[in-house]
């Protein structure tokens, strides 16, 4: 029976196992990483090589406490009361009334490490430093005895990024957030969901139209005056651009982007990033002769190239203006282009291109707004009139909806008719014109002639308080006051028409809308004396806009002040209570 | 009356103190592993193994006194053989605990030890019971 040979064979296992007990038991020194060797500055080899081979750059860590010190701060100059500091000299050490670090010691968790101690002997003449390196015995039994993880103890330097690793640390900290733990205990990572892949890009205000090959050019002049083909058109972005580009009769047929073909040759896509495409369409030619004359083209759906005849090149483009119809969910869905055609001679070095691009919602008229939804500077006051039981109705020329009389050079009011200028927001203006009065002239007519200069054909009764008021919201719409400032007396005639727009800003203190609040006509008139006869008076008659910002600044707001919140205690008087 | 008994008393005694001891023993191990998992930073990967030799160490040590016990008591060697070589399993897995663990503190050195101390003592009184009985 093999009982005899097991039974040895155990005997000896067991008193192996005893010897065992016998060994001195010693922290396994390897594996703990923050060295407890004595003096030597190197760490195990092994950690240490294995370490520079990684780390190129990084200077290896210090973990002898003999050689650490958190308060040399000063390189190459002895830093005050900093004991450890290997810069300081005898000297220095005289000079010092205390140590600022007293100790330096590894982690305090381990049953014995080594432990630095720097200290100021005061009783010396002069004071000296006493530097001692002793073994620290933590005397818990939950002190760490060993350890066979290696970054229990200290942390872990980072790994430095090269070619190889890149990716890895890109996808574990290329997130907004990264657990501490490194990804393969984790059973989710976090990397970015590719479901936004299936959610459809639509476009916003300013972004690059996206065509098949790139953007929707147009061109438009950069740093000099000459034509950039690389700007693109932003979505909802109305531009009108004009440059100058270099042709010549010989290169006719050369140059691109003097042919029709090159502004509608691509499509454009009627969402960012999608297959859904959206044709060019041609919608008017315009044919401008040699000497200025423009035609409209009948059969607008032949594309006409540049091509040479009798000297001449024709067919080239000399403007450009698209026209893009788009959805309130910002995709696009028609486009139009509209083409001026010239021709040019041998003698023609260069030639001026305009181009141009706007936007039209589907299914509305093109209303043109004066800001959205507060007024923009420069813009035209919208104004109309509102009948009875509906409405406001307006001016479809934005520029003719509020006018003032226009200045012209002979300055006669009764020889300028008919020449207005737009009211623009934010722009005060002033305008006049100088009235000869003669004996014969009677005061009726000349008080309405003067009150049509003034005020204009059609002055209306509405403006619209914010600049993309809707024709239907009736309360959005300010009425415009009128003031009569006149004596009693014969015959008055009107002399000075003032607008006084009174405005304020509107909504976010960041942001802030212009929005109109009232506005108010004054008509000053003036007494005209009868003359006798064959004399004449002239009296300057002046129209003028004025804006008046009448917001109110804004209130700081302050913090409540703080109140103390003392209470006695509940039992403060306590034998009375 | 003692030439007739061939079970060995102080074998007997032993193991009733090896048991007591290593419930303490098993209930303190659980005890330290989850405080240091608190207290130290000890990954999954690493506590994984530890708790599951603490078990199997459990698992062995209750067939390892039962089998010896019973060899002791019915005077035959083989459960009693049987129960020196999972001795051996033991005694690797304490040699664990006490070198090899994640994180080996001063209590985990001293109970390992004593634990170890017992095994060896053990050992000796079986090979003896085992000649014993075999001759």
């Amino acid at each position: 029976m093999g009982g005899p040979g097991a039974a040895a064979m155990a005997a000896a296992l067991g008193l192996g196992a005893v010897f065992f007990l016998l060994l001195p038991l010693r922290a396994a020194e390897p594996s703990v990483e923050l060295a407890a060797s004595a003096a030597s500055p190197a760490a195990p080899p092994g950690i240490r090589a294995a370490a520079r081979a990684r780390t190129r750059s990084r200077p290896a860590p210090v973990t002898d406490v003999a050689k650490l010190c958190v308060c040399d701060l000063l390189v190459a100059q002895c830093d005050v009361n900093c004991c450890c500091d290997s810069d300081c000299s005898a000297a220095d050490f005289s000079l010092f009334t205390t140590c600022s670090v007293p100790i330096v010691t590894g982690d305090s968790r381990l049953c014995s490490q080594k432990a630095a101690i720097y200290s100021l002997d005061v009783e010396a003449d002069p004071p000296e430093r006493i530097f001692k390196l002793i073994d620290q015995v933590n005397p818990s039994i939950f002190c760490i005895h060993a350890t066979n993880y290696k970054q229990a103890l200290s942390f872990s330097s980072p790994e430095m990024p090269a070619s190889e690793n890149f990716d890895q640390l890109l996808k574990q900290f290329g997130n907004p957030s990264f657990s501490a733990e490194p990804d393969s205990w984790n059973m989710n990572t976090d990397a970015p969901n590719p479901s936004d892949a299936n959610e459809t890009y639509r476009y916003k205000y300013g972004v690059p139209i996206q065509t098949v090959d790139a953007f929707l050019r147009l061109p438009s002049p950069v740093v000099s005056s000459w034509c950039s083909d690389v700007n693109p058109a932003g979505f909802l972005v109305n531009q009108a651009t004009k440059c100058t580009r270099s042709v010549s009769v010989e290169k006719c047929g050369n140059i691109q982007a003097v042919s029709m073909l090159f502004y509608i040759n691509s499509s454009i896509l009627a969402v960012p990033k999608s297959s859904q495409m959206v044709n060019i369409t041609v919608q008017s030619i315009v044919v401008q002769s040699l000497n200025g004359m423009r035609t409209l083209l009948n059969g607008s759906d032949v594309l006409r190239l540049p091509l040479i005849l009798d000297e001449l090149c024709i067919n080239i483009v000399l403007g450009v203006s698209y026209h893009i119809t788009y959805t309130d969910a910002g995709e696009i869905i028609e486009a139009a282009a509209s083409f001026v055609l010239g021709a040019i001679n041998k003698e023609v070095l260069s030639i001026q291109q305009s181009f141009e691009i706007s936007f039209t919602q589907v299914n509305t008229k093109p209303v043109p707004l004066s800001g959205n939804p507060g007024y923009v500077v420069g813009l035209p006051i919208r104004a109309g009139f509102r009948p009875q039981g509906s409405g406001i109705i307006q001016n479809t020329n934005k520029y003719s909806q509020l006018t003032i009389l226009q200045s012209t050079s002979n300055q006669d009011c009764l020889a300028a008719q008919g020449t207005r200028t737009p009211i623009l927001f934010g722009y005060n203006m002033i305008s006049g014109c100088k009235l000869r009065i003669t004996a014969d002239m009677k005061c009726q007519p000349l008080t309405q002639t003067l009150l049509d200069l003034l005020k204009g054909q059609s002055f209306p009764e509405y403006v619209a308080s914010f600049g993309n008021s809707q024709a239907q919201d009736v309360l959005d719409w300010v009425p415009i006051t009128h003031l009569h400032t006149s004596e009693q007396s014969s015959c008055q005639i009107p002399v000075s028409l003032e607008i006084e727009v009174k405005w304020t800003k509107y909504g976010s203190l960041v942001n802030p809308q212009a929005r109109i609040v009232n506005v108010t006509a004054t008509i000053t008139t003036t007494t005209a004396k009868q003359l006798p006869s064959g004399r004449e008076r002239t009296i300057p008659i002046i129209s003028s806009v004025v804006f008046t910002d009448i917001s109110s600044p804004a209130e700081p707001g302050y913090k409540a002040w703080p109140t103390i919140n003392a209470k006695l205690p509940f039992d403060f008087f306590f034998p009375f209570v | 009356n003692n030439s007739y008994q061939l079970s060995s008393v102080p074998l007997q005694i032993l193991f009733y103190v090896n048991g007591i001891y290593y419930i303490f023993y098993f209930l303190v191990t659980l005890a330290m592993i989850v405080y240091k998992s608190q207290v130290f930073s000890y990954p999954d990967d690493f506590l994984a193994p530890d708790l599951a030799l603490l078990f199997i160490m459990a698992i062995l040590e209750v067939l390892r006194l039962y089998l010896g016990s019973k060899g002791n008591l019915t005077e035959e060697e083989a459960p009693l053989g049987l129960s020196l070589v999972i001795t051996v399993g033991s005694v690797i897995l304490s040699v664990y605990f006490l070198v090899w663990q994640t994180y080996v503190l001063k209590a985990d050195v001293i109970i390992n030890a004593v634990l170890l101390f017992t095994y060896g003592l053990e050992s000796v009184l079986k090979v003896i019971a085992i000649a014993a009985f075999v001759s």
